[in-house]
């Protein structure tokens, strides 16, 4: 049976860090290479399927919690690999999870002068996509 | 955050401002000059995934006094300056809070507000709240 799943109940973890408390908003885009294979004789382009590749991004309220806000968490991994844990149904046993390796390629504070101070991140995937749902 | 909490250290903040009246919610009657902690005007829940942040609008209300008296203009202006030790804005935003995160006065509106049958000049303060969710 389907159901809509409420975004609000996401879990992002970077590492070991759960994050999900300071995140509104993210983003896990995945896609692939195309190669074009059209031969003499075709009236269409040919395509055939590459490598696949995927970015992250996500973003919230920053919050100044010594170790496990965002800047803490986030910014010491500029340019360095670490693994995304992202759960968009919340945690529970069979439910979605994508666990794979990241590289953060970025991150961004934000500070209107009339609201909260906000930030953001934004990441390349690298490598495979476990999929595999949780078993917890 | 806890609503009642919220309206109780807002008062209590307000409290510091010397020669006012404040109340944690709305009473039966007031005598100018008294803050009065108003109800949320919004409440909005999941600011961020697993309630990690709620958002509140909060008015509080100062009624100063005759809307007729020079000296009520002169209070007036001190209580909705951005500076000085009688500001709104100045007290509630130096505040420490454990009720909440963070909190902004936005803005102020003045209105006369009619208690018996005289006109009563008043101030609507709006503070944008921010705490955790769970």
């Amino acid at each position: 049976m389907m159901a809509l799943i409420h975004s609000k109940n996401t879990i992002i973890k970077l590492g070991s860090v759960d994050l999900s408390t300071y995140v509104k908003s993210s983003e896990f885009a995945r896609k692939a290479d195309v190669h074009d294979v059209t031969t003499y004789g075709k009236a269409d382009h040919v395509y055939s399927g590459g490598l696949g590749d995927g970015t992250f991004k996500m973003d919230g309220v920053y919050d100044s919690t010594a170790t496990t806000g965002p800047r803490a968490a986030i910014e010491p991994l500029i340019g360095t690999e670490v693994v995304l844990t992202r759960q968009p149904e919340g945690t529970g046993s069979g439910k979605a999870q994508d666990v794979v390796d990241i590289i953060v390629t970025g991150y961004t504070e934000s500070s209107p002068v009339a609201d909260y101070v906000t930030w953001s991140m934004d990441a390349q995937l690298s490598d495979a996509v476990n999929s595999t749902a949780q078993s917890v | 955050m806890n609503l009642a909490s919220v309206m109780d250290a807002i008062s209590a903040r307000l409290d510091t401002i010397a020669g006012l009246r404040c109340f944690a919610y709305p009473p039966g009657s007031v005598v100018p000059p008294a803050a009065v902690v108003g109800y949320p005007t919004t409440y909005g829940y999941d600011e961020t995934y697993g309630r990690g942040v709620d958002r509140m609008s909060l008015p509080v209300v100062l009624v100063i006094g005759k809307v007729s008296d020079r000296s009520v203009r002169d209070q007036m202006a001190a209580y909705v300056s951005g500076s000085g030790t009688g500001s709104v804005k100045t007290v509630i935003e130096g505040g420490t809070y454990t009720a909440f995160d963070v909190v902004r006065v936005t803005g102020v509106e003045l209105d006369t507000y009619t208690i018996g049958a005289t006109d009563y000049l008043a101030a609507i303060f709006d503070l944008d709240i921010l705490g955790k969710g769970a």
